[in-house]
């Protein structure tokens, strides 16, 4: 009996080292590719930096014993949410402006300061009650004799089935509810995603509410074909045009009134007064 | 090990986040340091469940894991719009309001 006794302490402490490596490695790896997100100035290697972020946040989870987790941040975040960020970096163009890195001096100074206290009290807070034997392992569940740790991997053992199927009976009888708001929320950003990304054509075919409008206010065909013209070269002449200005700051007030034409002119579209607008918007 | 050790990390995790996040100017970059954050919670959910044996922790850390997919999806697609009005994506560049 002790001789099993010592071997199960012997085996725990093997996998308590393992766990130690497993958890310094990860660690450093994490809080090392944190800071180089917020530090790097060009935009592509900041999110391949969070790409092993997040690789090495799915090594803690494997540390922690969550190996569904781990599995599930590999997929999803590694592999879908960066995959987004890139793609959406790579289709603006914008992988090359150092200009927007980061705010004033003093602003970063204070802000600086201002998460440094924050973190203080957090690790203040958390060394308290969090690092004493009572928060080893397990805690809810069995303990052994000396309150050591038999981890969340031998309590799933204990009910003879895996750590995906206990999650997936607890999400699919406590939490179905959230369940299936997560499915709808799913879905409402997926429509959403289509409906923000859709291009804005100025053809007459996908504008079929423009003349219904105009029409109660007896506004000639041929105008609002000439305006629908003089709105599509607009649009064409800005898109050319902003290109290079992108690589500047952006902050001269020249840019701003370009700007502010061009947002001015697909409004006067579906207005009912689409010749009149322009003046009221300027005086 | 004690799960203190993970709740450093997740919260010098949160606390680079959050310094990103008031730092930066770029949109993108502001999403990633949230990303960050939102990771950092949940590790501290996973570390949490660890230490209490069950699994409400590890199906929280799931739950979040899909919002913030959500969140990012929209995000993005919001921050493509705002491109293309604006042509920057300084978000500190005023006149966001302004007619």
């Amino acid at each position: 009996m002790t001789l099993l006794a010592q071997a199960a302490d012997v085996a725990a402490t093997d996998a308590s080292t393992a766990e130690t490596i497993v958890f310094y490695v990860f660690a450093a790896l994490a809080l090392g590719s944190g800071l180089a997100v917020i530090t790097m100035r060009n935009i592509v290697h900041g999110a391949l930096m969070l790409v092993l972020n997040l690789l090495a946040i799915a090594g803690l989870y494997l540390a922690l014993e969550s190996t569904f987790l781990s599995i599930i941040q590999v997929l999803v975040y590694a592999g879908a949410i960066t995959v987004l960020f890139l793609f959406v970096i790579m289709l603006l163009g914008i992988d090359r402006d150092d200009l927007l890195s980061v705010t004033s001096k003093r602003n970063a100074i204070l802000a600086s300061a201002a998460v440094a206290l924050l973190a203080g009290a957090l690790l203040v807070g958390i060394v308290g009650p969090y690092t004493g034997e009572a928060s080893l392992c397990n805690q809810g569940a069995t303990t052994t004799a000396g309150g050591a740790c038999i981890g969340l991997e031998d309590a799933l053992a204990g009910e003879e089935q895996g750590s995906v199927s206990f999650l997936g009976e607890r999400m699919f009888t406590r939490y179905t509810f959230p369940f299936e708001l997560s499915a709808l929320l799913l879905t409402v950003a997926t429509i959403g995603a289509t409906l923000l990304g859709r291009r804005r054509d100025p053809e007459p075919d996908d504008e079929d509410d423009a003349p219904i409008g105009s029409g109660g206010t007896h506004v000639p065909a041929d105008v609002l074909a000439a305006d629908l013209d003089a709105v599509s070269e607009h649009s064409d002449a800005r898109v050319e045009g902003d290109r290079p200005e992108l690589r500047d700051a952006g902050q001269d007030p020249e840019l701003d009134r370009g700007r502010d034409d061009s947002s001015v002119a697909p409004r006067g579209r579906d207005d009912s007064h689409p010749h009149r607008d322009t003046p009221e918007r300027e005086g | 090990m004690p799960i203190g050790y993970y709740l450093v990390v997740s919260a010098l995790l949160f606390c680079t986040g959050l310094l990103g996040v008031m730092v930066r100017r770029n949109a993108i970059v502001l999403f990633m340091c949230i990303e960050l954050m939102l990771n950092a919670v949940n590790l501290t959910l996973a570390a949490a469940a660890r230490m209490w044996g069950g699994a409400d922790g590890q199906v929280f850390v799931f739950f979040v894991i899909v919002v913030a997919a959500a969140e990012v999806v929209i995000g993005l697609a919001l921050i493509v719009n705002l491109f293309f009005r604006r042509g920057t994506l300084d978000v500190d560049v005023p006149q966001l309001l302004r007619s």
